[in-house]
């Protein structure tokens, strides 16, 4: 019997419509063990870049501080993402030093996992990497295993039914899901 | 002589008005050998969040990226955040890296960066090393430029950089990068 219902948020890294990891993400909900319940987080494509001395003018955009909430709010946050020249893209990144500093800042203590899909061999290898180590700066706690890279991703998602095709994808997506789903168990409620 | 000077773009990573990176990046051309036009880049602040969608590049990441084109060579300085590239800084670099002719193709790059913190941005900048490997820039090695506790370098008032080391670890770098430009242009 599960104790109570994991609420999961996820982030999607590009902003374009037809985007490959957003096809993955909306995918998730329906890929969730039983008792993980996923919706998308709040969108960050209206914070402006950051720049400190907006914050100590005017405080923290409303946007800014809408996503901050959300995460604090969740029990695990997923990043599906693109990997842009190597690294986490700009705007992306741009979210998560906004995000950063905000008083009681969201992702201390905050089990994250990590997906990338790209049309390239590697699946957005380089992306996850980068990510984990803001992440460690930030205390979070990621997620090893299994590692999502969907490469080729092209030949794995249809872009016009919006769907995952590739039958091996959804099995790790799942696996990683569940794995995700004891990791979170395993951190305990958060404090 | 001076028509010999090279062209180095300076770009720096903070928005922020009192930023020790910033104040690093204005005291550059006091520090340069006279082989070394520096002149601030373009703003970039400006550009949009990166998507996708949009049809055309925006002005504003035209602008920079001709001003990066036109350059014989560029210096980022910029500060760490989170370990990594200020996310401003890398929408910028997003968006000129999607033009035909990536203005960061072959082009002599060096990075310094002033962090408050005791390694200075040092990840920042490996991990700047690795985004512009994405693009083909010429990276530039030694001496590294790298400001530990910023607040204790530069003056509280002015911002002038007042730390002896730092200023001759600068200037190093300047002069080594003006030969690695030269190098590289074929320009003796
Ligand atoms: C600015 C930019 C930089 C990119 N850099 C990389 C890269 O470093 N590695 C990679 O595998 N793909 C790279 N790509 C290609 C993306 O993987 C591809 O556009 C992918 O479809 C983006 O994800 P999306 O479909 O979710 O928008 C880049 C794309 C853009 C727009
Ligand atoms: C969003 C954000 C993230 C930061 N992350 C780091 C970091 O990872 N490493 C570090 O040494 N300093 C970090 N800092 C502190 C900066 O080194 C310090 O604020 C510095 O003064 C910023 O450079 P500037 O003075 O040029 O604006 C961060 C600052 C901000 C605003």
């Amino acid at each position: 019997m599960a104790d109570r219902t994991v609420n999961v948020i996820t982030i999607c890294g590009s902003l374009r419509k037809g985007s490959y990891n957003r096809i993955v993400m909306n995918a998730l909900p329906g890929l969730a063990p039983e008792g993980m319940q996923i919706k998308e987080a709040p969108p960050f494509s209206e914070f402006p870049l950051y720049n400190a001395d907006i914050q100590n003018a005017t405080g923290f955009p409303a946007p800014v501080q809408t996503l901050a909430n959300a995460i604090r709010a969740a029990d695990g946050v997923i990043f599906v993402t693109p990997e842009y020249n190597f690294g986490i893209p700009g705007p992306l990144k741009n979210a998560i030093d906004w995000v950063s500093r905000v008083p009681n800042q969201p992702f201390a203590g905050k089990p994250i996992a990590l997906q990338s899909a790209s049309p390239g061999p590697l699946g957005g290898g380089r992306v996850q990497y980068d990510l984990r180590r803001s992440m460690v700066f930030l205390d979070a706690f990621t997620l090893n295993k299994p590692e999502i890279f969907i490469g080729n991703c092209a030949q794995r998602l249809d872009d016009k039914t919006g769907k995952i095709t590739d039958e091996q994808t959804i099995g790790f997506i799942r696996q990683q899901l569940a794995a995700f789903a004891n990791f979170i168990a395993a951190h305990g409620p958060k404090g | 002589m001076s028509d010999n000077q090279l062209n180095v773009l300076v770009v720096c990573g903070s928005l922020r008005q009192n930023s020790y990176n910033a104040a690093l990046a204005r005291t550059l051309p006091s520090l340069a050998p006279p082989g070394l036009a520096l002149k601030a880049g373009p703003p970039w602040h400006t550009m949009p969040i990166y998507n996708h969608d949009i049809p055309d590049v925006p002005a504003e990441a035209v602008a920079w990226a001709d001003a990066i084109r036109g350059a014989d060579g560029v210096i980022i300085v910029s500060p760490e955040y989170n370990w990594s590239i200020p996310g401003g800084l890398k929408n910028a670099i997003d968006w000129v890296s999607r033009m035909k002719d990536v203005p960061f193709k072959e082009k002599p790059v060096a990075i310094q960066s002033c962090a408050t913190g005791v390694l200075g941005g040092a990840r920042m900048q490996y991990h700047l090393r690795q985004s512009l490997t994405s693009i083909d820039a010429f990276l530039f090695g030694k001496p590294e430029v790298l400001v530990t506790f910023a607040a204790k370098k530069f003056d509280e008032k002015t911002l002038a950089l007042t730390d002896q080391p730092t200023i001759d670890d600068v200037k190093q770098q300047l002069a080594a990068f003006e030969k690695f430009v030269r190098r590289l242009n074929g320009r003796k």
